[in-house]
């Protein structure tokens, strides 16, 4: 009896599974063949290009996956093969061995982790596949390509935006990201060393791990706990959402400034638009660049082996003309920053260096 | 005659302080009373404080209604987190983007959460596999399916057209009913429908027959069967009703997020069963009760807000709520 039903529940999933894949299978068919047809001449995709994308459990990720496809849907002769490593470095590992064994034309890479990704990155590259690295770093220099952002450069900016705005002075909440990741800790020491000298105080600071629960939860304890607040800097958009529903709830999202990071089209961009955030800056993906650059190594040409991409910051004014670059914002003060943690550097490594002779002596 | 009545009074004390309920209240007490010290410039002696904390919660305390029900038959359900991801996203589609009358939506995904449970509950009930595994499965599942009805993106009240333009619209009434507050603004509708939901469930577990019948079956299998109680039909109930309160939980997510996130209700469940557990039900099955689930809800809310009030760090926030969370249950089990 136990038996009968253990197998009728095989035959249920399987049967199930199989109905499943075989119908996911056909529409991605008809949309390829929809996509031939629109080109209306059939080009055989020439270079098969592997992705592996570290979590497609973030909207940003999604985004970058987004700007890949739409840039790729652009040359026929390419063809993107899209992993998702589920947030999981050995997945990782473990896809990019597989473009390799497929001998795929090039891999593009958002690795989760530096030291994990490291060795089969450069396991491709000594084959000869070409490697874009996308946004997080791998270690050394055995890659073709690094594509990403600066975050501590954006979080300086939206610093210096923060001191314009409130002229210099007032009482601020930073709702930051998970403090653990490098993103996190950028856009904190970036809008630290921006506010310096001025007279913005930081009166409520707490780690809301890029949950707009977390956000709201917390934004709603600062406000509780001070009766003014003028700005609220959140490390992403969904933060400063949050933020702004806890004191809408409180009456008070009028006297409060909503500042957040990211800008993705379909959410900071909008509710900058809303007039929910008054600013979002743009933290890029990099997918269509990345894809750009595939094509001319792909071609043959040279590329540099490190591009850091513009970014954009977005307020109510400016929307409608699709943004404007931060690097107004950053002034003479940012390269003085900028020379003073080289300096830093310079002086970390002659330290090391020094140390490493006294010990071989 | 002093003597006689002071031993009175004395086992009078101890039975009372026996109960799980009164232990599980000297838990909570303590943890408002490190509020009451670290008040935060008096920011915990105001009634808003305590408005905000019984509003984040409620979606947590709903979540535990269900979870005492399942786990006083001695099972657990892992997948009321994702149930909630998926019907705040199935909430949205339907209300925000179809426009469907918010009572019809409200029935569909109502459906929807108990058709999820009840899928759980007949997988553990009728194939017998073990609770863990059987919702395991269904709480991965589930997070597939939000993700797969929203395309991986959220459900927000700005909506794509086919042109790629976007096109915004107000978020429904249902949506800012369910988000507003009461009685002068001084109680959140959410937390109107967690006591709503914690009113039906203890009315199940201790007026119904139903309820008799969930202690039994988590009590001893075997006992129950024998004596007539329909085991695999009681746990498909449990399950289902866990499912149901998941989607009522999703609701209230996605009314006050604004929105539908696919990725709402990530590791809801452990906050969900540490409420349970807090409270003082047993997680062997059995034991418990809906009004220690609900003390149980307050400890970890005030927790919670007591921590965030004093901005405390991330590492030592995790390390005192464990410690705390430890405390409170080794407290519940010194009976002797």
């Amino acid at each position: 009896m136990k038996d009968r039903k253990n197998f009728l529940l095989m035959i249920l999933v399987s049967g199930a599974s199989v109905l499943f894949i075989l119908l996911s299978s056909c529409k991605a068919g008809k949309e390829e063949a929809s996509r031939a047809k629109a080109a209306k001449k059939v080009v055989r995709p020439q270079f098969i290009i592997g992705l592996s994308q570290c979590n497609l459990g973030e909207p940003w990720r999604v985004q970058m996956n987004l700007d890949i496809k739409n840039e790729a849907d652009k040359h026929p002769e390419l063809k993107v093969i899209f992993k998702d490593a589920q947030n999981d470095s050995l997945r990782q590992q473990a896809q990019i061995e597989e473009f390799i064994n497929a001998g795929v034309d090039l891999i593009i890479v958002s690795p989760k982790e530096a030291a994990p990704l490291t060795a089969p990155v450069a396991a491709a590259y000594e084959r000869g596949i070409p490697v874009i690295v996308l946004d997080r770093r791998v270690l050394g220099e055995k890659y073709t390509c690094f594509i990403g952002a600066d975050n501590k450069k954006i979080g300086y900016a939206a610093g210096r935006w923060i001191v314009q705005r409130l002229k210099g002075q007032g009482k601020v909440v930073e709702l930051k990201g998970l403090m653990t990741s490098t993103p996190g800790q950028d856009r904190h020491t970036g809008f630290r060393e921006a506010i310096k000298g001025s007279n913005i105080e930081v009166i409520f600071e707490a780690d809301m791990k890029w949950l707009e629960p977390e956000a709201r939860k917390e934004m709603e304890s600062a406000l509780a706990r001070f009766p003014k607040i003028d700005l609220v800097y959140a490390h992403n958009d969904p933060g400063a959402h949050g933020a702004y529903l806890a004191a809408k709830a409180a009456g008070r999202e009028k006297e409060i400034i909503f500042v957040g990071i990211d800008a993705l089209p379909h959410e900071g961009q909008i509710y900058v638009r809303q007039g929910i955030l008054e600013a979002s800056f743009e933290y890029p993906t990099g997918g269509k660049e990345a894809i750009l650059f595939a094509l001319e190594i792909l071609q043959g040409k040279p590329v540099p082996k490190e591009v850091v991409l513009p970014s954009k910051y977005f307020t109510r004014m400016n929307i409608d003309q699709g943004g404007e670059s931060i690097e107004k914002l950053l002034g003479p003060q940012y390269a003085e920053y900028l020379s003073a943690v080289a300096n830093l550097m310079v002086l970390e490594h002659l330290k090391l260096n020094f140390r490493n002779l006294i010990l071989a002596q | 005659m002093f003597l006689w009545c002071q031993k009175k009074i004395k086992n009078n004390f101890l039975t009372i302080f026996r109960s799980p309920l009164m232990r599980a209240t000297l838990a909570l007490i303590f943890v408002f009373l490190i509020g009451v010290i670290f008040n935060a410039h008096g920011a915990f002696f105001r009634w808003d404080t305590h408005r905000d904390m019984f509003r984040h919660i409620s979606v947590f305390a709903i979540l535990a209604c269900g979870m005492t029900i399942v786990i006083i038959t001695a099972g657990i359900d892992l997948s009321v987190g994702s149930v909630l991801g998926f019907s705040a996203v199935l909430f949205s589609l339907l209300t925000i983007q179809r426009g469907l009358n918010p009572i019809l939506a409200l029935f569909l995904v109502f459906l929807a959460g108990l058709g999820c449970g009840l899928i759980s509950g007949a997988l553990v009930a009728r194939f017998k596999i073990q609770p863990f595994i059987a919702t395991l499965a269904m709480m991965v599942f589930a997070r597939g399916l939000a993700k797969w009805i929203s395309g991986g993106k959220k459900i927000s009240t700005a909506i794509l057209d086919s042109s790629g333009v976007y096109r915004y619209v107000e978020p429904p009434q249902i949506f800012n009913l369910l988000n507003s507050k009461i009685f002068n603004g001084n109680l959140a509708v959410v937390t109107i429908i967690f006591l709503f939901c914690a009113l039906i469930s203890s009315l199940i577990l201790g007026k119904l027959r139903l309820g008799r019948y969930f202690y039994a079956v988590g009590g001893n299998e075997e006992a129950a069967r024998l004596s007539g109680v329909p085991v695999a039909q009681t746990k498909l109930i449990a399950y289902g009703l866990s499912g149901l309160f998941s989607a009522v939980a999703g609701i209230c997510q996605a009314a006050q997020e604004m929105q539908g996130d696919p990725e709402a209700g990530l590791t809801y469940e452990l906050t969900a069963i540490a409420i349970v557990v807090i409270g003082g039900t047993s997680l062997a099955g059995g034991r418990g009760s809906l009004g220690l689930t609900i003390v149980g809800a307050l400890t970890i809310g005030y927790l919670e807000k007591i921590l965030s009030l004093n901005a405390i760090g991330e590492a030592s926030r995790l390390m005192l709520t464990g410690a705390i969370i430890i405390g409170a249950v080794l407290f519940q089990r010194a009976r002797k």
